[in-house]
C-alpha cells in the first residue's frame, strides 16, 4: 500500500546548481546575494556564517539554498530562547561535502514565537522542529503534526523557555492520556480490515523504550509511528548546568550508552575545543583517534549480535559470539581508560592520562585482538551472512533509496548502505583520521542486508585505522608524549560565540551545538542525535512490509534509545 | 456397512495383568493394568522433559554458546530442575480481564495431553508399549495434531493482539506442515504395508548391507533417505523450532500464543512444547531410526530402551542446534517453503517410493 506524499517543493528535484560553491570552502557573500533581500542580517558563528531571515520565510529560503546551492543536508534545527526573542537555527550542510556549512538563524518575537515549518522541504525537520516545539515552545507553522515528542502530551509549560517553572508539580493523570490498549480500530473507513497494534515500550526487538504504533493490515504493516521520549533524562539540560572544563564530560557518555562512549565524549571535546580556540596535542589525537575507534568496533559489534537476535530469535549463538568479541574490546578499553562503559576519557585539549603502563602489554593485548579480527569476521560471515535463509530475510527488505535518506538527514551506516559517500571522518576531517590510510565503506543495496554488511566491513576499517595508531604510539618519542594542551582552569568562551560541530559517532553524524554567554557554562547546548533522524526514516523502510521485516529494519537501523531521547 | 473392529494388541499392560495377577478382575482389571501402566510412562516421560527440557535445554544451549551454563545448584547444577519448578508452580496465577474462559484454562491441558496421547502407541522396547493398534501411525498423526486446537485456543482466548496473531501464526504453519508430514510417513507405509508401528519397527531389523563384517540395517533412514530430510524439516516446523518458530517468535510478537499465560498454565504449556518436541523425536525413532533396535548387532546388548531415548534425545539435540544456528524465516516465506517446497517434494517422494516399491515387488 501506498501513502499519499503531500506536494514537496523542491523534494525531488537534483540540486541544479551549487551557489557559492568554491575550490576552498563556501563564498558567503555570493550565497547573500542568491537570497538577496531575504537575509535581513549576517551573523557570525565559528564553524559557518548565518543568515538572518524573516520568519515567513523559511521555506522560500531553505528550498533555495536546497535547489540552487546544493544544501541538501538539514543537519540539524536548534531552538532557543534570548531575553527578547526567540530562534530556531537550521544548520544546513551538504552531503558532498559537509565542510561547507550554512547556518539559518530564524528569530521571532518573543510573545509570539513562531514562523513557517521546513518540514516541506526537508522531511527530517518534522521531529527536529517537534523537539524544538516540545522543548523550547517554539511555534512552526505548516509544520502537518505539530505535537510534543519527548515529553508527555499533557506536560504543561516547555522545560527550556526562560518562564518555565521547574517547581510545579506536572501532574499527568492517566485518565488524560488515551488508553493504549483500547485504540482498537485505527484505519476504519478503509476498505482493509487493520488491527492497531502496540510494540513496546516493553518489547524484545525495540532495544529499550521505544513504541511503535503499529497498524497491521493481517501480517502487512500499514501504518507506523515511533512513539519516542520514554527514556528523555534532560541531557541538553544538564549540560547546560555544567561547567565546561570538567562537568560536562560524563554526560555523552550517556547518550549512546552501548561502547560508543569515546565517540559521544569526541562530539563534545570538538565543539567545546572550537569554541574556547584549543589546539590538541597530536600524541593525544592519536590516542583518541585509537579509542573513538576501538568504541566503534564494540559498538558495531552490538549492532551486528542484537541484529542476530532480532532476525534469529532469543536463542540464537550470534549474540554471545559477538558479545565474546566485544568484551575483549571493552577489555582493553578498561585498560586504557580504567571504564568499562562509562569512560570519561577525553578532557578539553586531550585526554586523561597516557596508555596504561607497561606500555608494551597494552600493546599487545591491542594487536592480539586486532590480529584476531579477520578469523572472526570470517566467522560471522559464516554463521550470519552467508546464511541462505538469512539473505531471504534481509535482502531487498527494509529498503531505504538515498534519495529518502538524504531527506530524513540520515547519516552513519544506515546512510552509506543506502549508497551515500558521506563520512565525517573523511568529509570533515578532525583528530588523526586524514593522516591514516584507510576507506570509507559504501554500499548500495539500501537494504537491511547492506547496512549489516557495512558494520561488518567498518569494523575492519576501524582495525586498520587502530593498527596504524599503535605503529604510531609504540614508535612517538618519550618526551613528545603530550597528553594535554595547557587548558585554563576555568573556561569562559567570549560571549554569544556560536559553534556546531559535529563527529562521525557509532550511528552516524553526531553534532553539538553551543551558545556561549560569557560564563562558565554553556547558554544553549543542542545535541543532534544520528539515532534521532535515522530513526524518523523507519515508516518509509517498513510500511507495507510484513511485521517481521519491520522488527529487521528497527534491528538494522541500530538505534540507541539514550541518544534518540538524550 | 459392517463395522470392522481393529485387530491390536496391548503388550505392556498384558504384562503387568500377568505379573500382578489381575486376570480373574476382567475388563477391570485391564483397565487399572492400562492405568497403571500409563501412569508409570507418563511419570518416566515428565522425568525426561524436566531433565532435557529444564537442565539439558541450558545446558546444550549453553554449549552452543560459548557459556557454561548452571553450575552451582547442585551437582552440574541438576537441581536447578527443583528450583525452576518451585519458582514456577509458587508464581500467581495472572488470568487477563476478557480472557474467554474455560478455552482459555483448556488451551494449556490440550497442548501436553495430545503429545501423551501420542506416546501411547510408541513401542519403545521389545513389550513396552502400552497400546499396538494396527493404525497405530495414523492414530500417531492425529492426536498429535490436535494440539493446533490448543494453540489456537489459547491464542484466541487470551485476549491479546500478539496472543492472536501467534495463533492464527501456529495454524497456518500447522496446516501447511502436517501434510508433508504425514505424506512421507506415508512413503515409508508403502514399504511396510501396516500402519502397525511394532510391525514398522520389525521391518526394520533386516540387513540393508553389509559392509566389512558389519551389517547396517534397513532403517527407513538410509532406504529413503529423502523422505528422512524431508520429514526432520517438516518436523522441525511441526514442533516450532527455528527456522520455523513463527508461532512464538520471542523478538517479533513477544511470546506468540502463549504470551498472556503464567505460572502453571505457562508450565503446561512449555510440558507440551517440550512433549512434543520428544513425540516428534519418537516418531522420527520409530518411523525412520529402526525403533528401539541398535544399529549394529554387535551392540545390541544394550538395551531397546536406551536406543530410543538415544534417537529420540538426538532429534531433541537437532532441534536445540537448528534454534542456536538458523534465523527464523518469515511467514509468508514459511507458507510459500511449505505448500511450494515441502508438498511437491512430499508428494514426489511419495510417487517415486511407490513406482520403486511396485516394480521391485
Amino acid at each position: 500500500m501506498s501513502l499519499e506524499q503531500p506536494e514537496r517543493p523542491g523534494v525531488d528535484i537534483e540540486p541544479l546548481e551549487a551557489v557559492g560553491a568554491t575550490e576552498d570552502g563556501l563564498d558567503y557573500d555570493e550565497l547573500a546575494d542568491l537570497l538577496g533581500d531575504r537575509v535581513l542580517d549576517r551573523e557570525e558563528h565559528l564553524n559557518a556564517e548565518g543568515f538572518v531571515i524573516g520568519p515567513d520565510q523559511v521555506q522560500d529560503v531553505l528550498s533555495t539554498l536546497r535547489q540552487e546551492a546544493g544544501f541538501d543536508h538539514l543537519s540539524c534545527v536548534t531552538a532557543q530562547e534570548y531575553e527578547d526573542r526567540y530562534e530556531s537555527i537550521y544548520h544546513l550542510k551538504k552531503y558532498t561535502d559537509p565542510t561547507q556549512e550554512l547556518s539559518v538563524v530564524v528569530p521571532s518575537p518573543r510573545n509570539d514565537p513562531r514562523n513557517e515549518s521546513a518540514e516541506p522541504v526537508f522531511r527530517t525537520a518534522d521531529w527536529h522542529e517537534r523537539e524544538a516545539y516540545d522543548l523550547v515552545g517554539v511555534d512552526y507553522e505548516g509544520h502537518p503534526d505539530l505535537r510534543r515528542i519527548l515529553l508527555p502530551e499533557t506536560w504543561q509549560g516547555h522545560p527550556l523557555s526562560k518562564d518555565y517553572d521547574q517547581d510545579k508539580p506536572q501532574i499527568v493523570p492517566l485518565r488524560e492520556h488515551a488508553n493504549p490498549i483500547q485504540e482498537d480500530h485505527r484505519g476504519e473507513g478503509s476498505d482493509a480490515d487493520t488491527m492497531f497494534l502496540n510494540i513496546g515500550p516493553h518489547h524484545p526487538a525495540t532495544h529499550g523504550v521505544l513504541h511503535l504504533k503499529a497498524t497491521l493490515d493481517g501480517e502487512q504493516v500499514a501504518d507506523v509511528e515511533s512513539d519516542i521520549g520514554y527514556l528523555h533524562r534532560c541531557e541538553e539540560q544538564m549540560a547546560q548546568q555544567g561547567t565546561y572544563r570538567h562537568q560536562i564530560m560524563p554526560y555523552p557518555d550517556r547518550w549512546d550508552y552501548i561502547s560508543a562512549g569515546l565517540l559521544n565524549e569526541w562530539a563534545y571535546a570538538r565543539a567545546a575545543e572550537d569554541l574556547a580556540d584549543i589546539e590538541v596535542p597530536e600524541y593525544a589525537q592519536v590516542i583518541r583517534t585509537m579509542g573513538a575507534e576501538l568504541c566503534r568496533i564494540a559498538a558495531h559489534l552490538l549492532a551486528l549480535g542484537t541484529f542476530a537476535l532480532d532476525v534469529y530469535g532469543d536463542f540464537t549463538a550470534i549474540f554471545m559470539y559477538t558479545i565474546r568479541d566485544r568484551e575483549k574490546v571493552q577489555d582493553i578499553l578498561e585498560d586504557l581508560t580504567g571504564q568499562r562503559l562509562m569512560f570519561n576519557y577525553f578532557r578539553l585539549g586531550g585526554v586523561v592520562w597516557d596508555l596504561p603502563e607497561p606500555r608494551e602489554e597494552f600493546f599487545q593485548k591491542v594487536r592480539d585482538f586486532l590480529d584476531d579480527v579477520p578469523r572472526r569476521m570470517e566467522e560471522y560471515h559464516d554463521l550470519v551472512t552467508g546464511n541462505e535463509i538469512f539473505q531471504l530475510r534481509c535482502v531487498d527488505t527494509g529498503v531505504l533509496d538515498p534519495e529518502t535518506a538524504k531527506q530524513y538527514g540520515a547519516t552513519g551506516p544506515v546512510a552509506r548502505a543506502s549508497g551515500i559517500d558521506y563520512d565525517l571522518r573523511r568529509d570533515d576531517p578532525y583528530g588523526y583520521y586524514p593522516n591514516l590510510d584507510w576507506d570509507v565503506v559504501t554500499r548500495d543495496g539500501c537494504d537491511n542486508y547492506a547496512r549489516v554488511l557495512t558494520r561488518m566491513q567498518e569494523v575492519e576499517q576501524s582495525a586498520r585505522i587502530i593498527e596504524q595508531c599503535v605503529d604510531l604510539l609504540e614508535d612517538w618519542p618519550e618526551d613528545e608524549r603530550t597528553i594535554q594542551a595547557n587548558v585554563p582552569r576555568t573556561i569562559k568562551p567570549p560571549e554569544d560565540a556560536e559553534v556546531y560541530r559535529a563527529v562521525e559517532g557509532a550511528k552516524g553524524e553526531l553534532g553539538i551545538y553551543i551558545r556561549s554567554d560569557g560564563t562558565q557554562k554553556p547558554a544553549r547546548f543542542k545535541i543532534r542525535s544520528p539515532c534521532f533522524s535515522n530513526l524518523q526514516t523507519l515508516p518509509e523502510m517498513s510500511e507495507g512490509d510484513l511485521v517481521a521485516d519491520l522488527i529487521a529494519a528497527l534491528g538494522s537501523l541500530d538505534i540507541v534509545l539514550g541518544e534518540v531521547d538524550r | 456397512m459392517t463395522f470392522v473392529p481393529l485387530a491390536g494388541e496391548t503388550p505392556l499392560p498384558d504384562t503387568l495383568v500377568d505379573l500382578l495377577g489381575l486376570g480373574e478382575f476382567g475388563v477391570a482389571g485391564e483397565f487399572l493394568a492400562a492405568f497403571v501402566a500409563s501412569a508409570a510412562l507418563g511419570t518416566v516421560l515428565l522425568g525426561i522433559v524436566a531433565v532435557s527440557g529444564i537442565w539439558g535445554k541450558r545446558k546444550i544451549t549453553a554449549a552452543f554458546t560459548d557459556r557454561i551454563a548452571v553450575n552451582r545448584v547442585g551437582p552440574f547444577g541438576l537441581l536447578i530442575i527443583v528450583a525452576d519448578a518451585v519458582r514456577l508452580l509458587s508464581k500467581e496465577l495472572i488470568i487477563p480481564d476478557g480472557a474467554d474462559r474455560p478455552a482459555y484454562d483448556l488451551a494449556p491441558m490440550i497442548v501436553p495431553f495430545s503429545a501423551l496421547l501420542g506416546f501411547a502407541v510408541i513401542p519403545m522396547a521389545p513389550g513396552l508399549q502400552i497400546a499396538d493398534p494396527e493404525t497405530g501411525l495414523a492414530y500417531l498423526f492425529a492426536v498429535a495434531s490436535i494440539a493446533s486446537i490448543g494453540l489456537v485456543m489459547g491464542g484466541y482466548a487470551s485476549n491479546n493482539k500478539y496472543s492472536f496473531l501467534g495463533g492464527l501464526r501456529a495454524v497456518a504453519q500447522n496446516i501447511a506442515y502436517e501434510i508433508p508430514l504425514v505424506l512421507t510417513a506415508a512413503a515409508v507405509v508403502i514399504f511396510t504395508g501396516t500402519l502397525q508401528l511394532s510391525e514398522i519397527v520389525a521391518q526394520q531389523q533386516e540387513a540393508l548391507l553389509t559392509v566389512g563384517g558389519v551389517t547396517i540395517n534397513s532403517w527407513f533412514a538410509f532406504v529413503n533417505p529423502f523422505g528422512f530430510v524431508l520429514f526432520l524439516a517438516a518436523n522441525l516446523a511441526e514442533v516450532g523450532r527455528n527456522p520455523f518458530d513463527i508461532p512464538e517468535a520471542p523478538t517479533e510478537i513477544v511470546a506468540g500464543y502463549q504470551t498472556e499465560y503464567g505460572s502453571v498454565y505457562f508450565v503446561l504449556f512449555y510440558l507440551g512444547e517440550f512433549l512434543h518436541i520428544f513425540l516428534g523425536g519418537a516418531i522420527v525413532a520409530t518411523v525412520f531410526l529402526g525403533g528401539f533396535a541398535a544399529p549394529i548387532s554387535a551392540l545390541s546388548f544394550i538395551p531397546g530402551i536406551v536406543w530410543f531415548l538415544a534417537k529420540m534425545l538426538s532429534v531433541y539435540l537437532f532441534t536445540q542446534w537448528a534454534r542456536s544456528a538458523v534465523p527464523r524465516v518469515r511467514i509468508d516465506q514459511l507458507i510459500t517453503i511449505g505448500w511450494k517446497g515441502m508438498l511437491v517434494l512430499s508428494f514426489a517422494n511419495l510417487l517415486l517410493t511407490a513406482v520403486i516399491v511396485g516394480v521391485i515387488a
